[in-house]
Order: C-alpha cells, then sequence, then structure tokens
C-alpha cells in the first residue's frame, strides 16, 4: 500500500522549466566589493551602503548554525553569483508593456499573469525574477488608498524614513548567520506600507522567481501596518530544475502596529531536487513579525517545495492583548528535509498564540517542527495553544517534533499537544469499498489531515496549495 | 445451481485471513431483487464474507469463485468491485478525520459514474440529494459537513453508512451487523432505508447475529453460516427458529454439506 | 574547563584497580568534551556554575549518617557514605539467587562479565556519568538469578556529610524471568556533590519496579543517572520523587532493546526557594512493540526552576511501537521558572505515539470551591497541589513506600505555601 500512497505523492516539479531571458549576472564571489557592487547597481544612498558592510562585517565572525535537524554539505559561500538581473530591466521599465515578454510569459507559465487585465480581480502582485523586481501591479489603484507596495529597491529611494525606522528593528542585523548574509547582500523583495486606519483594498502578493544558474537569491520583504490597518499578504516561489544545489536565504519583517493586523500567507514550491537528493534550493528563511497593542499576526504556510527548509516564521508579542497565529504544512518527500516551525514570545499582557503544525513525511525525507512558546514574566494572562500532528508515510521517513516551552509567569497557560499517526489500512479500505482509486484516496486523506490549516489560506491560495498535494476537491464542495 | 440470471454467485469458495481458513467451502446465489440474511454465531465468519466480497487487503481467496453480475468479482480491486455494484456497510465504521462526508461522497460518486462513463454530477445537484438522502435516515444536513464519521455516535455512523448507500445506489448491498449497537428506534430507521431501497434489480445480503432486525427487514431467505459454510437455509421463519434455539444446535447436529444449491 | 573536572581527572588518573580499561575510556572521552555553557542543548537551561564553585571534597567517611527507617519496609540495605561502602550498615543475609558484591572482590570469571556490563547501557554523551566512570570506586554488582524473585526491595542510601563529594555506581542485572524491587535514596547534608549512576539490565520476563528518592534540598549539587535495558517482554516500572538544590540534574535513560516491552515511568518533582531540578528522560525504541508510558508533574513555588527534557525516539525497526508521554506543570509564584522540552523523533510509519505538556496555574475555580466550603485559601492550595501530585503516588506499586513519601510531600507543601 505504500507503494501506492507514495505514487499517489510523487509528482512533476512543473515549475522546473529555464526561461531564456538575458541576464546580467555578477561572477561568483563574495566580499565587500561585491556588496559594494550590489549597492550601486541599485543606485542606494550611502547609509544603506554602510548597514550592508556593518552586517557583512558581523557575519563574517559568525558560525553557521548546525542546531537544525537537518544534513546538507557546507555552502561555498565564494561560489555563489551574488546579483543576477534580466538585461532588460537595465532600463526599468515604466509600465506592463515596456516588460521584457519573455519575463511575462515566464509567469504566465507559473500561473501567474501579470498583465493586469487577465488577472483576478482583487490581488496586485510583485513579480521578482532573479536579484530585481520586474513589475507590480495595481499601483494606482493602491496609491488611491494610500498603500505603498513597490520593490524594497524603490522604497530605500522614496521612503527613506520609513526604511530607516523599521529595517532590521523585527530582525537584526546579527540575529542569525542568514539573517546577517541577507542583510549584506540583499538584491530586491517588496516593500509595503499601510496607513493608519485602512484596510487594503486588494490581496497583495509577491511571486519569487530564481531562474539564473549558480546565483543565490536574498530577497527582504519589510511589511509596516500602521495603527488600525489590515492587510493580506501572499508569497509564492518557484525556480528551474537544476543540478546543483541553489541558496535562498531571505529576511521578512513585519510590523503590525496597535490594533493592526497583518496575515501573511506563503506557498513555498521552490524546486526540491530529485528522487535521490540531487539539487533543490537550501531555503534558510528569518520571518518575524512584532505585535503592538491589540495588534494580530497570522502566519500561514505551506511548505512543499526545497530540498533543505529552515524557516520559522515567529511572532513578537509584545503589546498588551496582541495575538499571533502560525498554521503550517509541511509536506517532505524523496530526499527532502524541512526543519520549521515558529516562536511566539510573549512579552504583553492578555497575549495569545495559537500553533497549529501538520508535517507529512514520505519517501525517504525528513520533517521536523521545531518551536519556542516562551511566557515572559510581563506575560500575565497570557495563553498559547499548540497543536503538531504527524503523519508518516512509508517506513523511510522520519517525523520529529521539537517544542521548547518556557513558562516565566504563573497566569499564563501553555498546552501543547503533538501525535503522529499513518494513513491507515482501514481508512484506505473504506474509501476504496466506495470505488476510490488508491491515489484519491490517499490525497483525500492527507488534505483532510492539513484541513485545519488550509482553511486559514486566502481562497486562490488554498487552491494552489490543494493542488500541490495532488488535492482538488478542497473548496470545491461544501 | 443455475446462475443464468444472478446477480452473484459464489462458488466453492474458501477464503483465510492471517493463515486462518475462515470460509471453507461457502455456496451462495443471490437473484436480483432478493434479501438473503446471513445468520450464525460470533466467529462463523460473517463478517469475513462481506471482507473477502469486496477485496480488503489481508484476506486472501484460496479457492472457489464470485461472479457479480456475470463478471469475476475477485479478479477486480477494492474499488472496481465498487465501481460494479457492491456496497458494504461496515460493522465499524472507520474514521477520516478533517474529510467531510459531503466531500468524501461526491468523490465516491464521481469515481463510480465516471467509471461508468457518465458525466460528473454537478456539486449542486449532489448536495440537493444528499440532503435528501440525510432526511431519509434521520441525520440532521450538519453532518455534510462534519469529518467522515468524526465523531459520531455508533448509531449516527451506522445511518451514514446507510446514507451513502442510497447516494451510491449500488447493486448489491451487503449490511455487516447493520443492526449491532442500535436501539430500537434507530433500527427501524435504518430498516425502513433498506426497505426503501428494495427493488427489483437490487439485491442485500444482510448479516445479523439477531432475528430482530428481521422482524423489520423481511428477508426471501435465510442462512446459518458456521464454521466457514452454510448449513441450512430456509424462508423468514427459520430465523424465529434460530430465534427460539440459539445456535447450541450447531454443534451437536451432524454438518448438513450439501443443503445449498 | 573548570577547575572541579581537572582536579576529577587528575584524582582519576591516580586510581588503578580492576576498572582500569573503563576509566582510560572515560578519560579519554572527557577529554574530548567541552565543559557545557547555554549553547550546549543538554544543559540549557542548566547552568552549572554550582559545580564550578563547589567547595566539596573527599572527606573522611568515618562519620555518623545512617540511613532512615522506612516504616512498614524490610529492605536489603545497601549503604554508602560520603561515597565509601559501609559493610556495617548494609544487609549481611541475603535471599538465595540473590548477589551483591563489590566488584573488585568478585571472582575473575565474574569480574570480566561485570566488567563488559560496565557502562554498557549508561550512554556516553553524559559528562558527568564519564566523570563517574573515572571517579567509582566501590563499584557494587548486583545479579538476581533466573526466575528468582526478590521479596524483599533493595534500598541502594548514599549519604554524605558536610563538604563531601561522592561518586557512587551500581550495576543491576534481572536475569530471564527475575523479578525485584530497587529503591535509590540520596541523603545529604550541607554543601555536597554527589554522581551517583545506575544501570538495570532486565533480562527476558524479567521485572523490576524501580523508585529514585533526591529529597534533600539546599545547596547541594546532585547528578545521576538511572539507565534501563529492556530485554524481550520484560517491564519496568519507575516512580521518582524529587526536591531541588543548588543543582540537581537526573537522566534516565529506557532502551527498549527487546520486542514487547513494557516501560512505565511517573516522575513528580517540587521545588521552592532558589533550587533547580533538571529531568532528561530519553526513551529509545530500538525493537518493535514496545509500549512506553511516562508521566511527568511538577510544581515550582518561589524563585525555582524546573527543567524537563522528554525524549522519545522510535527507531526504523520499532513497528507498532505505542508511546505516550503526558507532562504537566504548575507555576506557584511570579519569580518561578519552567522549561520544558517533549520531543518526539520518528523513524517508523505504523506507530502511535503522543505526547502532551501543559503549564499552568492553580485551577482557580477549585480554589474558590473550595474556599466557599469555608478551607482557607492556603489550605486549600495545598490540597489542591498536593492532589495534583497524589494521582501519581497512588500508582506506586509499593504501598510503605507511598506510605512514607506522602507525610514528606504534605510538610514540603507546607513549606512552599509559607511564602
Amino acid at each position: 500500500m505504500t507503494e501506492q500512497i507514495d505514487k499517489a505523492l510523487a509528482r512533476e516539479y512543473e515549475a522546473g522549466f529555464v526561461s531564456d531571458v538575458e541576464s546580467e549576472t555578477f561572477l561568483p564571489g563574495l566580499d565587500e566589493d561585491v556588496i559594494r557592487r550590489i549597492s550601486g547597481m541599485k543606485n542606494e544612498p550611502e547609509w544603506m551602503l554602510e548597514w550592508r558592510l556593518s552586517a557583512f562585517r558581523e557575519w563574517l565572525e559568525m558560525e553557521e548554525p548546525d542546531w537544525a535537524h537537518v544534513d546538507y554539505p557546507k555552502i561555498d559561500f565564494q561560489s555563489i553569483s551574488y546579483y543576477s538581473a534580466p538585461k532588460s530591466m537595465k532600463d526599468k521599465p515604466k509600465s506592463l508593456d515596456e516588460v521584457d515578454p519573455e519575463l511575462l510569459r515566464t509567469y504566465e507559465k507559473l500561473g501567474i499573469p501579470l498583465i493586469e487585465q487577465q488577472m483576478l480581480a482583487g490581488i496586485a502582485v510583485d513579480a521578482v525574477f532573479d536579484s530585481v523586481s520586474v513589475v507590480t501591479t495595481f499601483r494606482d489603484k493602491l496609491e488611491e488608498a494610500g498603500v505603498i507596495f513597490c520593490p524594497i529597491s524603490e522604497a530605500i529611494q522614496k521612503y527613506p524614513e520609513l526604511v530607516k525606522k523599521y529595517l532590521g528593528s523585527v530582525v537584526p542585523k546579527k540575529d542569525n548567520y542568514f539573517a546577517a548574509l541577507n542583510c549584506a547582500v540583499f538584491t530586491d523583495g517588496s516593500f509595503v506600507y499601510i496607513p493608519k486606519g485602512t484596510r487594503c483594498p486588494m490581496e497583495l502578493s509577491t511571486y519569487f522567481r530564481i531562474n539564473e544558474q549558480n546565483t543565490g537569491q536574498f530577497e527582504r520583504t519589510l511589511i509596516i501596518a500602521d495603527e488600525g490597518s489590515h492587510v493580506s499578504y501572499l508569497e509564492g516561489c518557484t525556480a528551474p530544475q537544476r543540478d546543483e544545489n541553489q541558496l535562498h536565504a531571505a529576511v521578512v519583517e513585519l510590523v503590525a502596529l496597535d490594533d493592526a493586523e497583518i496575515k501573511y500567507s506563503t506557498v513555498q514550491n521552490w524546486y526540491p531536487g530529485d528522487e535521490d537528493g540531487k539539487g533543490g534550493i537550501f531555503n534558510f528563511v528569518t520571518k518575524r513579525g512584532i505585535c503592538h497593542t491589540n495588534a494580530k499576526i497570522s502566519w500561514t504556510q505551506v511548505e512543499t517545495g526545497s530540498s533543505v527548509t529552515w524557516k520559522y516564521p515567529s511572532c513578537i508579542l509584545k503589546g498588551d492583548n496582541s495575538v499571533g497565529e502560525f498554521y503550517s504544512v509541511a509536506l517532505t518527500r524523496g530526499r527532502q528535509q524541512a526543519d520549521t516551525g515558529t516562536k511566539m514570545i510573549h512579552l504583553g499582557k492578555n497575549t495569545r498564540s495559537t500553533i497549529i503544525s501538520k508535517g507529512i513525511s514520505a519517501g525517504k525525507s525528513n520533517n521536523s517542527y521545531r518551536g519556542l512558546v516562551r511566557m515572559n514574566p510581563g506575560a500575565k494572562g497570557a495563553r498559547n495553544f499548540t497543536q503538531c500532528d504527524s503523519l508518516l508515510i512509508g517506513d523511510q521517513c522520519g517525523a520529529h517534533t521539537f517544542p521548547y516551552i518556557e513558562s516565566r509567569n504563573p497566569s499564563a497557560i501553555i498546552e501543547h499537544e503533538a501525535t503522529t499517526s499513518k494513513v491507515s489500512d482501514e481508512q484506505m479500505f473504506l474509501c476504496r469499498q466506495r470505488g476510490l482509486d488508491p491515489e484519491k484516496a490517499v490525497s483525500m486523506i492527507v488534505n483532510g489531515f492539513c484541513k485545519e490549516v488550509f482553511k486559514e489560506l486566502p481562497m486562490e491560495f488554498a487552491v494552489e496549495a490543494g493542488k500541490l498535494l495532488e488535492i482538488s476537491l478542497e473548496g470545491s464542495v461544501g | 445451481m443455475s446462475n443464468t440470471n444472478s446477480l452473484l454467485t459464489i462458488k466453492d469458495l474458501y477464503a483465510s485471513v492471517e493463515d486462518k481458513q475462515i470460509i471453507k467451502g461457502l455456496n451462495l446465489d443471490i437473484k436480483p431483487g432478493e434479501v438473503h440474511a446471513i445468520m450464525g454465531p460470533n466467529g462463523a465468519g460473517k463478517s469475513t464474507l462481506g471482507y473477502v466480497l469486496s477485496g480488503r487487503d489481508g484476506y486472501s481467496v484460496d479457492g472457489g469463485s464470485v461472479a457479480l453480475a456475470g463478471q469475476d468479482l475477485l479478479e477486480m480491486e477494492t474499488e472496481d468491485r465498487a465501481r460494479a455494484g457492491l456496497f458494504l456497510a461496515f460493522q465499524y465504521p472507520v474514521e477520516i478525520p478533517g474529510v467531510s462526508n459531503l466531500e468524501f461522497l461526491k468523490a465516491s460518486v464521481d469515481a463510480q459514474r465516471e467509471a461508468r462513463g457518465e458525466e460528473a454530477i454537478t456539486s449542486a445537484e449532489f448536495l440537493k440529494e444528499a440532503k435528501i438522502a440525510c432526511k431519509q435516515v434521520d441525520l440532521p444536513v450538519s453532518f455534510l459537513k462534519r469529518g467522515v464519521n468524526e465523531g459520531f455516535s455508533g448509531g449516527e455512523k451506522k445511518r451514514n453508512e446507510l446514507m451513502q448507500m442510497l447516494l451510491l445506489k449500488p447493486k448489491l448491498c451487503i449490511l455487516d451487523e447493520t443492526d449491532s449497537g442500535l436501539d430500537i428506534d434507530a433500527l427501524q430507521v435504518v430498516a425502513e432505508g433498506v426497505n426503501s431501497q428494495r427493488s427489483a434489480d437490487r439485491s442485500f445480503i444482510v448479516v445479523t447475529h439477531y432475528q430482530r432486525l428481521l422482524d423489520y427487514i423481511k428477508p426471501d431467505f435465510v442462512h446459518v453460516l458456521s464454521d466457514g459454510k452454510i448449513v441450512k437455509s430456509g424462508d423468514a421463519s427459520l430465523a424465529h427458529e434460530l430465534e427460539a434455539q440459539g445456535y447450541a444446535w450447531l454443534q451437536k447436529a451432524p454438518a448438513e454439506d450439501e443443503l445449498e444449491g | 574547563m573548570s577547575e572541579w573536572l581537572e582536579s576529577a581527572i587528575t584524582r582519576a588518573q591516580n586510581l588503578d584497580d580492576w576498572l582500569a580499561p573503563k576509566r582510560a575510556h572515560a578519560l579519554e572521552l572527557l577529554a574530548q568534551t567541552k565543559w557545557p555553557t547555554r549553547k550546549t542543548e543538554a544543559w540549557r537551561y542548566t547552568p552549572l556554575r554550582p559545580v564550578e564553585r563547589t567547595q566539596a571534597g573527599v572527606v573522611s567517611h568515618d562519620v555518623d549518617l545512617s540511613p532512615e527507617a522506612i516504616t512498614g519496609l524490610t529492605a536489603i540495605e545497601l549503604v554508602f557514605v560520603n561515597g565509601k561502602f559501609d559493610a556495617a550498615q548494609s544487609t549481611k543475609e541475603l535471599p538465595a539467587g540473590l548477589l551483591v558484591s563489590l566488584g573488585r572482590n568478585l571472582d575473575a570469571t565474574q569480574q570480566a562479565a561485570a566488567l563488559n556490563a560496565f557502562s554498557a547501557i549508561k550512554p556516553e554523551r553524559h559528562l558527568f556519568g564519564l566523570v563517574n566512570d573515572a571517579l567509582a570506586e566501590d563499584v557494587m554488582i548486583v545479579s538476581v538469578a533466573q526466575g528468582v524473585e526478590i521479596a524483599q526491595p533493595i534500598r541502594i542510601s548514599s549519604l554524605l556529610s558536610q563538604g563531601a563529594e561522592s561518586h557512587t555506581r551500581v550495576q543491576v542485572s534481572l536475569a530471564d524471568g527475575a523479578r525485584l524491587t530497587v529503591i535509590e535514596d540520596i541523603q545529604s547534608q550541607g554543601d555536597t556533590l554527589s554522581t551517583a549512576f545506575v544501570e538495570y539490565d532486565i533480562a527476558a520476563n524479567a521485572y523490576l519496579e524501580h523508585y529514585r528518592f533526591a529529597l534533600q534540598t539546599g545547596s547541594n549539587v546532585a547528578i545521576g543517572g538511572s539507565h534501563f535495558n529492556l530485554s524481550d517482554k520484560s517491564k519496568m516500572h519507575s516512580s521518582i520523587v524529587g526536591f531541588g538544590s543548588d543543582l540537581s540534574r537526573l537522566d534516565t535513560d529506557i532502551i527498549h532493546g527487546g520486542e514487547f516491552a513494557d516501560a512505565k515511568l511517573n516522575a513528580i518533582y517540587l521545588l521552592d526557594g532558589k533550587e533547580l531540578f533538571d529531568l532528561h528522560a530519553t526513551v529509545e525504541h530500538a525493537m518493535p512493540n514496545g509500549t512506553t508510558e511516562e508521566n511527568v508533574r511538577c510544581i515550582v513555588a518561589d524563585r525555582a526552576r524546573a527543567v524537563f527534557n522528554g525524549r522519545i525516539h522510535i527507531h526504523r525497526d520499532a513497528q507498532k511501537t505505542l508511546a505516550a508521554l503526558n507532562n504537566r506543570n504548575l507555576l506557584m509564584s511570579d519569580k518561578a521558572e519552567i522549561n520544558t522540552k517533549p520531543e518526539l523523533e520518528i523513524y517508523a510509519d505504523d506507530v502511535r505515539c503522543a505526547h502532551g505538556a501543559t503549564v499552568a496555574e492553580i485551577d482557580k475555580q477549585a480554589l474558590y470551591y473550595l474556599q466557599t466550603r469555608g478551607v482557607s485559601r492556603s489550605k486549600a492550595q495545598v490540597m489542591l497541589n498536593f492532589g495534583f501530585i497524589n494521582e501519581l503516588i497512588d500508582l506506586m506499586p509499593n504501598a510503605a513506600l507511598a506510605e512514607w513519601v506522602r507525610p514528606i510531600i504534605r510538610e514540603r507543601f507546607a513549606q512552599m505555601e509559607v511564602k
């Protein structure tokens, strides 16, 4: 039966094609000069360059973390190219008509049409191709509402005060090895500012695409939701199928000021490598948000790609009554390794956090949940609920749970539960007795297992996530 | 034994679980529209028969043949048997957390329609039918949105099985101890549901330990299963006889092997 | 590396007896081991300052210390004073089928076997376990012959006087179908430092009933381990009760080295003042069809800190394992702290594993309910705390021990409440 299940989960990596786009790419290597050149390409002000250089100097002193339950060859940071941009982007296109049609075709092939008329109403997209933002749609409409949604390189020029104030405020430069590296070499990413009391009129979305060989992608995202505002942000990512590992080390910072709400959803589908573990993306990402009084940050992630994932979207619940949520589905197969989870740091009174993590391991993969719930002395009346469920498919994979629970306030309540199960023979028999083929039965059972997380995703993403797990029924009935 | 117009023909069936032979030379012939009750003491192989007919993993056939509407059932995968019209109402229905009843049923119905070369039913139409089926088995419509059997009581699970039967419209229904764990009201609901589905082209195998259920679902034939084979067959009155006597006589009486056929 | 460790190593280098090869191996490993810091995962929440600052050292064992009598319990006594075996206070008449002997007094064949078994179950990862390997001198060997049931429990008492350092080590083996109860008890006075490790080899169909009491409090450092290897169809039932000290650390390792083995572990710890107690409970399911059930409950008052690490590791071949860990913690004060980490590491698919952990304060509704019935708030608190712990005491198979420990715990609660 395991064989049938494996077959059901096996899928072609549909985003594995390479686009024929002429690029301008730095030679591999990393030193202060490379950082100056990146900064120069982007016409950055001096303060930004200084910031990068100081991060780089910190990074040189730091050590690569080794505590995660993952195993990968040492990364040679000198063999990576830190900048690659389509040549056609040299003179930045002012509108969609000026964008290289090959780039537009790339995104269309990925199911992300950038032609505004064709787009599902209600989603503005920033498309990042290798190191640069290619196009951001619906900007006019957003500007009307006062919402800023632009490449971060542009924000550094146009909104330096906001960037200076908040960049590195949630994830400090020397927070960890990969974050420090990102600070030094980040090339592009999205910047969002939602003004006070504003409900962002549409979903915002960024699609990241690595195309060029031997390049790393180091994007930086900064979202600031001013007091009483609301935004829902979606992130998707893909890369071509290549035999070499490629590094993706992003940093995402969220700032939810008083009474603000940020919903951040990710469908991560970087190339996972082949069945034998050859190639694939190393996905080492730092994501963190800070919640001020009464604010809420909700992370939802569906992680199906990458050969190695190292990622802990976290919430610092600084303000009283603030809320943090983390909903995660992580599917590993082949030789994939995922070490992912969250940190909920409760500082304020009556802060609340919920963690729902669903790990599915198949093939020869290893899937770990790693989480921290910390109740600081000031977290009076705070609450956390954590549920970690693992589903094992086959006897060659691993499913692991490493929750850290720290409490220093007697009135705080923490509840943590973890279970592990498999797709049972009885469930398979019932489904097949009703006429479902084994593949359909498995995907349906796995889908059911993930339901609590999928229901947190925005509609369009839920459909995409379902497809990623070869589950098509989600949302079509009921 | 003639099977020219039979729906199900079981000939000299031997089957085992984990190397233990449970079915030992069973013969049965069911014509369209007939209701056959199979009674017998615990351990006689009653539930095994349902699992063997539906092709459950771990139940191996050691000999004999089974034909459903002329097709060789034993050659088919579990899901293909279902698509050919065989339905098993489970004695202990399993839970599938997170998968709603409605999703599950629509997927099943779609799979079966597809196998018959029919088009998939629209969601709206299906929902309408499902609501009617709920009403028929006295389950609140909200059960359609709940996970398959998730947190259902024993009686609710049984009615949920019946609802599935109503929607899938099988040719042959095997009810495996559907009466166990049901109070008299629930029993009546289940029986009414079954009776409403009786028709000239649908047959039933009603597996039960007690005669009680047969007061509500009147069988055309009653068979007594003991030690893996049918030892006595008769009409509905046999059930009453068994109720009065119990199964103890089986131990004493000489095996009446050739009663069948 | 700490000064204390350096001195320990020097002392060990001067020892020469039947355990020489094991000591040499331990010293070799110690030389490669870094002194743990906050970044060392196994010591993340347990700073070693009390060890670094210890004033304890080797002192005379000629002191007047005796194990406390337990009403209703007649045990085979094995007494250690300041790390030395005290034959005078120990039981001399042993039932048939039970061997109790210092390793050095065994005959050559027995000694070879004991040497082979030494440190076979205790994992090498534990720094203080290695120190114990290197420094334990009066290593005691206990074995029960095939099919023999020893009715009287064996009580191993380790007694320390002010300023003493002690390293005790016992090897217990149960042959096929044997049954035995072992009580490990450590009592110390004032500033002391002890490492106390016991290894249990439980053969097929054997049954071990195990207790470990660490009821001393104060400025001592108490580090120890109870390590179990379960063979086919063997069973163990372990009860642990601990109070904290400057530094109390206990490691338990349960290894399912055979099929159809069954392990139960219930641990209670109650901390007050500035005490720290750290329990690391590891279960290795290396073989199929094993079952494990662990219940760990902890109450932390004042400025005390509790650490729990509960790891369940299901190996690739350990199909059909059932393992469950339940960890519940109560925090009684604003300054108290709990750090708990229940871990699962699973490599087999047809298993059922679960863990649950909660941290909370006392049930306010229950407290209120008792108060409305006229019980004072402080009494009510003691009652509720006691109830929380008593559920596990009720599970102790030995009634005399349960009756003995109950009032001690009650007394502890009364003290905890005063602050």
